[in-house]
């Protein structure tokens, strides 16, 4: 940033991220994306209450590689807001608000949901 | 609702889907390169029937109100933010109640 005794507001094109602003809006981006996986769950859910044809439909999507990329998708973003929620229910209880605190936790968040999707695809592939 | 009730409410359905999201999402990559009777099988359980129910109850609820506090940080016209809250309050609804009866109807 510059040294000009006039601050500025944030401006989208200057703004310089950090690890707080950077997990606070990934927080609510992946609170939008989580709503599309629900969808996609009752979409699921559904097509296997409809019937063996359609259900067969659906399935045939999600062994392909895009149906794969859409599931390991929802599985980070689901798995990024739940760290992410951990955290503001911390900061709920009074803890974690200093800088480096703050900073390191929203790290432990972003590592963390990489490290968790790969759990959950462990466990549900049974590899663990 | 009022404002102290819904950051209650947030946080009272996060606290439910937490632990069920975890369990559902690894049925569902586990049942995703299953068979069809597989799943049928899945949900004949009457728990499992039971949790999916509970969980797209809270997921869905904890959503809208997840959603109207983004409308309310960036929608400043009063109109279309409640044409949105009220889209949203239709799409929250309808979906998982679509979902919610075929389930009870099939299992």
């Amino acid at each position: 940033m510059n040294d000009s005794k006039n601050p500025l507001s944030p401006h989208l094109q200057i703004y310089r991220w950090q690890v707080s602003s950077l997990v606070s809006i990934t927080h609510r981006i992946t609170g939008i994306l989580n709503l599309l996986g629900l969808i996609f769950i009752c979409a699921w859910i559904s097509s296997a209450g409809i019937g063996e044809n359609f259900f067969e439909s659906f399935s045939f999507f999600l062994k392909n590689f895009i149906g794969k990329f859409v599931l390991i998708g929802f599985t980070w973003s689901m798995s990024y807001h739940l760290l992410s929620g951990i955290r503001h229910f911390f900061w709920d209880l009074g803890y974690g608000y200093e800088i480096k605190t703050a900073n390191l936790s929203g790290i432990i968040v972003i590592i963390g949901s990489l490290f968790l999707t790969i759990i959950l695809w462990m466990i549900g592939k049974g590899l663990i | 609702m009022k404002a102290s009730r819904k950051w209650i409410f947030q946080r009272i359905s996060a606290l439910i889907i937490a632990p069920l999201i975890i369990w559902f999402l690894i049925s569902l990559i586990s049942l995703s390169t299953g068979d069809y009777n597989s799943v049928i099988n899945f949900f004949s359980k009457p728990l499992f029937l039971f949790l999916t129910i509970i969980l797209l109850i809270a997921g869905f609820f904890h959503a809208k109100i997840g959603l109207d506090e983004i409308f309310e940080d960036y929608i400043q016209d009063e109109k279309i933010k409640n044409v949105a809250n009220l889209l949203t309050l239709l799409l929250t609804t309808i979906i998982p109640s679509i979902t919610i009866i075929l389930l009870l109807y099939k299992f």
